[in-house]
């Protein structure tokens, strides 16, 4: 038996940042890059099935990205995945999350797992929908913002409780193989032990291309993306002003402006 | 691997891990042909050389060498570090003064800096207009009473004389003659904070009785200097934050005390159940308030007798009884009631209470809950074989609690030496019971925080036999 996680590497933003000359990102000496969170929470959902199972459990975790993406790769294994695979190639640069979900799917057919777990969304761009169009591409079942999840290793179904608007959940039995993203809190996610992180350290990453994937450069890429970065920026700062002084005085201050705004 | 026995073997270990933390750590103890090769790794990289600038724990010496850097972000980044020494803000200042076209905002990041000189605020009181500067320097606590006082003169007729006003009657270091003229000038929000200021000379105080204004009021009202005449008026205030003024003051008399104890507001009998002087009458009165947080306030009162503990010991809310427990003199007996209390809450109370005993801790180590197994592990009487088997502990908690315990033998701690969490490793670094050499290995710890921390460590070591 064995799970897909989806692990994405995500950047966060220091407090004071430049955005770079194409206007399209963020300079990235300004990033902090670590594991996006809600994948913390996949990781250890799939190794809580991996220690509670009678059946033999391989995790295996997969993201897309560059060299730097390795970090976190090993941050998955040394917390227990059995096997990291990293998917690059420059032509994927610019890619929006359906592409990249096009790209994990392919590695799904090449791996064949049981389940696939990516989180809810990734905290640096917040599509939310890479999980999803992972399931699109291999026409599976998917269940998205899973707060709670029952299954056993081997199972055809599962039974997942999805968070939704006002507390409600919504308890659905899901049949497998399928895609689930895995919310905030479903779990405690381990820290990784000294001992793992030594072992992870001298642990193969799969390095896998496009053409391993039976993908092409044609299939990935902000030109072949459904959506790409037109820009980024920081919008202009409206006004603000302390009023100050006695009730009196910061009430004919607040006169004074809207006239001003009125052109009185 | 083996300590290193000098400052040069620390730094050329910290060169070889070619971590800028680590070299951030040993800066201040290498020498000169070493400080190159560390500012190299340390400053070689934008990248680092941003992190680093900005990071809370990087030391001064370490930002002091930053600040020639002619890059805008890690200027910026080094005006907001409140690591940034007074050196090498003086030096940003002048730097910045020196532009073509200054920065307003780089001048208030300056002005706000707590290691900013006094040559540098007074500078900026005397010369800059930019209000927000002007601000952050009536603000600024390292700002002296002369520094204050130039800007009240320079700007006394301005618009943001208000503001500043505001802010130098908050100051610490406003002096009582600047008080009096602020006191003079000032709103009734500035009378208030003048009043209610640790420098305010006794006459304003005689003044400020003449005030009817409640702010003004409630300042006066916590005042040590006040007669028994106005404790007494100002206990009848119908301002309830005045009352609460006049039962927090440690003057109030007996009788006023006895008043306020049946206050019709929650909040002023709150205070009064936190005196250290209650008379038997009160704490019997305050014993059976309707108000859960009197009771809870009263039961956590190291001054209250046996017969209070013991009936606030079975109090319907879990709240009072666990202020007994929390108590530093709850009676021992007591304590072994509490430790049988259905609610966790209590019984961690009693898990935490130096007070307890050994025996009782043993039992209270069967416990499930985290928190009470929280106490028991940072307990000082806590027995050494207990803690040890608290080291194995699932919940993080747990474990940090045998770290955070004085009684923790070296042998105890030595397995969290191998902790998952990078903090606890972290927290073993200053710990006294561990030798250097169970430490060392954290200086090639993979987390880069427990390697500063540890390199930091041994680093001082070397200040020290230096100096």
């Amino acid at each position: 038996m064995k799970i897909l996680v989806a692990v994405k590497q995500v950047a966060a933003l220091d407090e004071d940042f430049e955005i770079r000359a194409d206007e399209k990102d963020v300079d990235e000496d300004f990033l902090l890059y670590d594991l996006n969170e809600w994948d913390d929470f996949s990781l250890e959902e799939a190794m809580k099935i991996k220690e509670a199972g009678t059946t033999e459990v391989e995790v295996v975790v997969v993201s897309v990205g560059p060299d730097r993406v390795d970090e976190s790769l090993r941050k998955c294994l040394a917390k227990g995945a059995d096997r990291a695979i990293r998917v690059w190639d420059d032509s994927i640069e610019g890619s929006d999350a359906i592409a990249i979900g096009r790209i994990l799917a392919a590695v799904a057919k090449k791996e064949a797992p049981d389940m696939i777990f990516a989180g809810v969304q990734s905290s640096d761009q917040a599509y939310a929908s890479t999980g999803i169009s992972t399931a699109a591409y291999l026409n599976w079942p998917h269940a998205a913002v899973v707060a709670d999840l029952q299954y056993q290793a081997g199972n055809k179904s599962a039974v997942v409780r999805r968070e939704l608007e006002g507390g409600l959940l919504q308890e659905v039995e899901i049949n497998c193989p399928a895609v689930l993203t895995i919310q905030l809190g479903i779990n405690k996610p381990r820290y990784a032990s000294l001992r793992g992180i030594k072992q992870a350290a001298a642990k193969p990453i799969e390095e896998v291309t496009l053409s391993d994937i039976g993908l092409s450069g044609a299939d990935v890429g902000a030109g072949n993306s459904m959506s790409h970065v037109r820009r980024m920026y920081i919008p202009a700062k409206g006004r603000a002003e302390m009023i100050e002084g006695t009730i009196a005085e910061q009430a004919a201050k607040l006169i004074q402006i809207m006239n001003e705004f009125k052109g009185v | 691997m083996r300590v290193a026995n000098s400052a040069t073997a620390l730094v050329d270990l910290a060169l070889k891990a070619g971590d800028s933390y680590s070299a951030a750590a040993v800066y201040s103890i290498a020498e000169s042909k070493q400080k190159h090769q560390l500012k190299e790794l340390m400053f070689g990289k934008r990248r680092d050389a941003l992190a680093l600038a900005r990071w809370e724990h990087t030391p001064a010496s370490v930002l002091e060498a930053l600040c020639s850097a002619s890059d805008d972000a890690i200027v910026v980044r080094l005006d907001k570090n409140q690591n940034t020494p007074t050196l090498a803000i003086s030096k940003l200042y002048v730097a910045e003064n020196q532009r073509s076209k200054s920065s307003a905002s780089l001048t208030v990041l300056v002005a706000q800096h707590r290691h900013a000189s006094l040559s540098v605020l007074k500078n900026i009181a005397q010369f800059e207009d930019d209000e927000a500067s002007l601000l952050a320097v009536s603000k600024n606590l390292a700002a002296n009473s002369e520094v204050l006082s130039i800007l009240l003169d320079r700007f006394e007729s301005s618009s943001i004389l208000a503001a500043l006003q505001k802010n130098i009657s908050e100051h610490p270091s406003t002096s009582p003659q600047l008080l009096e003229q602020l006191y003079e000038k000032g709103d009734v929000y500035v009378k208030a904070a003048v009043i209610g200021h640790a420098n305010c000379p006794l006459q304003l105080i005689d003044k400020a009785l003449l005030e009817e204004n409640v702010f003004i009021q409630r300042q006066l009202a916590a005042d040590k200097r006040l007669n028994n005449e106005v404790i007494s008026r100002l206990s009848l205030h119908q301002d309830k934050s005045v009352r609460c003024a006049v039962a927090s003051n440690a003057i109030a008399s007996n009788d006023v005390i006895k008043l306020l104890a049946v206050d019709e507001s929650d909040v002023v009998r709150r205070v009064i159940a936190s005196r250290l002087d209650l008379t038997s009458h009160v704490i019997s009165r305050l014993m059976n308030d309707q108000d859960v947080w009197v009771r809870q306030k009263l039961a956590r009162n190291p001054t209250v007798s046996f017969g209070v503990f013991d009936k606030l010991s079975k109090d319907l809310q879990a709240d009072v009884r666990r202020g007994v427990a929390r108590n530093p003199r709850c009676p021992v007996k007591l304590l072994h009631l509490l430790a049988k209390d259905e609610d966790y809450w209590v019984r961690s109370a009693v898990a935490y209470q130096h007070r307890t005993s050994k025996q009782l801790l043993i039992e209270l180590a069967d416990d499930t809950a985290v928190d009470v197994l929280s106490g028991v592990a940072n307990n000082p009487n806590t027995p050494q074989r207990l803690l040890k088997k608290l080291t194995a502990s699932a919940e993080a908690d747990v474990r940090r609690g045998v770290i955070l315990n004085p009684s923790a033998t070296r042998l105890t701690l030595l397995p969290l030496l191998e902790d998952a969490y990078y903090l606890h490793r972290l927290m073993l670094v200053g710990n006294s019971k561990l030798k250097d050499k169970d430490k060392w290995h954290l200086c090639f710890d993979p987390d880069y925080q427990v390697r500063f921390t540890a390199f930091k460590y041994f680093a001082g070591h070397f200040i020290k036999s230096s100096s």
